[in-house]
């Protein structure tokens, strides 16, 4: 009885893997065929691959998209879990009920929706540019400024910390480390993991970020590889075998990033301490 | 500490690289330098090439001017134009964008003091009139027209031949014919007439301007559903094609190049911009003809009618003087640019003097020798011009719905009735 049980169940969850994985498999593939063959809905792998990579390098900036994507990424990343994790261990540790207020009220701000904020957004951008154009509109540094933290990632910092145990902030204090020394060299190594599912999230959201690039960065110089992948599709005829090469490549980083720190990023989810 | 510090460092050196680097590439963007003009436009393929050859074309001539043309997705210049326009920032927007004409009147109209006017900057009458009026509000000018999206029927020449029929037997119909003529290509063939996407009523579009209705009356504001009987005729012949199962789905573009590339369709009603996703399938060569759009059975109907096409519009920012030169001395008068730009891309113009050219006459043996460039721009001169008004793709999205309900049984004039109070209540 207890083998059909489990035979059942492993067969259910093989549907439900097939059904998640095959997009994947069949963008990989795609990436290897022809355009037309694309279209046709062509399953096996083709030869394609090369010609199609050749083709995207030559239609497109694939490279300084990349790279753009990259610095806004990296960048994003750690300053979010700089600002992210102070203020959540800050919101934690030091409890008062006037602090207990503002988080409540910046939780609230995940209620509304990004759309809502951009075009407020976008005009305090344009103020910015006559100001100091370098962080305004049009530059790699306003698309990461509106994303530099989110409530969200101070709220994950600050419930992690609830399970940080207080004796070693204690201990650290008897022993005369300064409150700043005691995140550091106490509250950051104990934490690795939360970092490390929070730099998995915070990176891919950035990787793949999209509107708010796109209404900020004019220049095909400054555009992201989101950005160019939507400009591959504006096409009547768009070359499908292209486009999936493209996407292969941009997924690659967020598949690597998220391989590498997997192990941590389970555990981080679960909590870092034990 | 020193962690600290050094994280500290990094996202400073960080920013600062970046900001530094945008700086510099901002500079050459932008309307502020008197030299140069910015366009964005969609389609590498297509419009940007289009870009391209005008570029050239104006160099010859004006090496002065620098023309920096950038390409962004269709909806990602609506999203970035609502974006600038209505937070009333125009820093970063371009000198010439490229806007599609059923959207062209909701920024014109929702940002009128954003737009540089261009009456008397060219000659309208040399262009098809249904364009100008899709570029106009109130009388003044805003757009230079660019192509036309004229629509055509293609068929494919060696299913007709099965089921008996020729060329001949397709010139000039009407939709009721065409269903007639399409269940005996079924019967002989076994291959259904035409290949629709539900959740677009393009078709509907072309039937209904076919008649010089839309779904706005002439003020451009007005919905007419529930009165307007090409509409309801449209609706009719819609479901008749269902019923007959002559009408094959499609949910995306993909399906939709492969139905007619596989040969699974007979015919392929829509703009002349679908030429080349046609031709992609060379083994199809010679098996293919263009033949007039069918027209409304039993009222006033032309057998031509349109399916897209956009205009180029100049926005007021500093530099709209060479935008306006620019662009009147290629698409708004040039010759020579249209026979390049029927030869190398396959954009017809809607510029009448260009058809007198020689690339118009070429005849094309994919389709059998036909002058298709010839033929579409015949078609074109004879599109009625509708106001195409602020709202399309709002009320579409209302017809789509209720399409489903008639085809689902429901009373047409109910529906229509329905669908009319919705609109009025979505639309103010």
């Amino acid at each position: 009885m207890h083998k059909i049980k489990q035979i059942f169940i492993y067969i259910l969850l093989s549907i439900f893997t097939v059904i998640s994985i095959f997009p994947f498999i069949w963008m990989i593939i795609s990436a290897t065929n022809k355009s037309i063959d694309v279209t046709k809905g062509r399953l096996l792998p083709g030869t394609h691959l090369v010609e199609n990579i050749q083709n995207l390098l030559s239609t497109v900036d694939l490279v300084p998209a990349l790279i753009n994507s990259a610095t806004i990424s990296i960048a994003t990343t750690i300053l979010s879990l700089i600002i992210a994790s102070l203020a959540g261990y800050g919101f934690e540790i030091y409890r008062s009920k006037a602090k207990d207020v503002v988080f409540n009220i910046l939780l609230l701000s995940m209620m509304i929706p990004f759309a809502a904020l951009m075009i407020p957004l976008f005009r305090m951008f344009g103020t910015i540019s006559q100001i100091a154009p370098g962080i305004g509109i049009d530059t790699l540094t306003s698309a990461m400024l509106p994303s530099i933290t989110t409530a969200f990632l101070i709220f994950f910092f600050r419930q992690n910390t609830k399970m940080f145990p207080r004796e070693l902030l204690e201990a650290g204090r008897i022993d005369g480390l300064t409150e700043l020394g005691v995140f550091f060299r106490i509250y950051v190594p104990t934490m690795k993991t939360t970092y490390a599912a929070a730099a998995i999230i915070t990176f891919m959201a950035s990787w793949n970020n999209y509107l708010w690039p796109l209404v900020v960065l004019q220049s095909p110089e400054n555009h992201t590889i989101p950005l160019l992948i939507s400009n591959l599709g504006s096409s009547n005829s768009p070359d499908f075998g292209i486009i999936m090469t493209s996407i292969v490549i941009a997924t690659l980083p967020t598949a690597l990033i998220f391989f590498l720190l997997q192990r941590h990023f389970v555990a981080g989810m679960m909590g870092s301490v034990k | 500490m020193k962690k600290l510090l050094a994280l500290i460092m990094v996202s400073m050196l960080l920013l600062t690289a970046c900001s530094s680097g945008a700086s510099n590439s901002t500079e050459p963007e932008g309307g502020s330098d008197s030299n140069q003009i910015t366009i964005w436009a969609w389609d590498p393929k297509f419009n940007i090439k289009a870009i391209e050859l005008a570029k050239e074309a104006y160099a010859s001539e004006n090496p002065d001017l620098k023309v920096n043309v950038i390409e962004n997705a269709q909806d990602d210049i609506v999203q970035k134009l609502n974006t600038s326009l209505s937070s009333g920032t125009t820093k970063g927007l371009p000198n010439i964008v490229l806007i599609e004409d059923y959207r062209a009147k909701s920024f014109l109209q929702a940002y009128p003091d954003m737009f540089q006017p261009l009456t008397g900057s060219f000659e309208t009458e040399d262009f098809v009139q249904y364009k100008v009026e899709a570029t106009s509000v109130d009388g003044e000018n805003y757009g230079l027209p660019f192509d036309t999206g004229v629509t055509g029927l293609y068929v494919r020449t060696d299913y007709l031949t099965e089921a008996g029929f020729s060329i001949e037997d397709l010139q000039n119909i009407d939709w009721k014919e065409y269903i007639e003529i399409g269940k005996k290509v079924k019967e002989a063939t076994g291959k259904r007439l035409l290949t629709i996407d539900p959740n677009e009523l393009g078709i509907l579009r072309t039937m209904i301007q076919s008649a010089g209705k839309w779904y706005v009356k002439e003020d451009g504001t007005t919905p007419d559903l529930a009165n307007n009987e090409a509409l309801k005729l449209s609706f009719e012949i819609y479901k008749e094609l269902v019923d007959n199962d002559l009408m094959n789905f499609h949910s995306d573009w993909n399906q939709f190049l492969a139905t007619f590339n596989g040969g699974e369709v007979a015919t392929v009603t829509t703009g002349n911009w679908i030429t080349p996703s046609i031709k992609a399938e060379a083994s199809q060569s010679g098996k293919w003809a263009v033949v007039p759009h069918p027209s409304l059975p039993g009222m006033k109907s032309v057998n031509a009618s349109n399916l897209g096409g956009a205009s180029w519009y100049i926005l007021d920012v500093p530099g709209k003087e060479n935008a306006v030169d620019f662009l009147t001395k290629t698409f708004g008068s040039n010759v020579d640019l249209y026979q390049k730009l029927v030869t190398e891309i396959g954009v017809i113009g809607t510029y009448i003097p260009a058809t007198e050219g020689e690339a118009y006459k070429t005849e094309d043996e994919f389709f059998g020798g036909q002058s298709i460039i010839s033929d579409f721009s015949k078609w074109a001169e004879e599109i009625p011009q509708v106001n195409y008004g602020m709202h399309t793709y709002a009320i579409e999205d209302i017809l789509i719905v209720a399409m489903q309900n008639y085809l689902g049984g429901q009373d047409l004039d109910k529906v229509l009735e329905d669908a009319q109070q919705q609109a009025e209540t979505q639309i103010k």
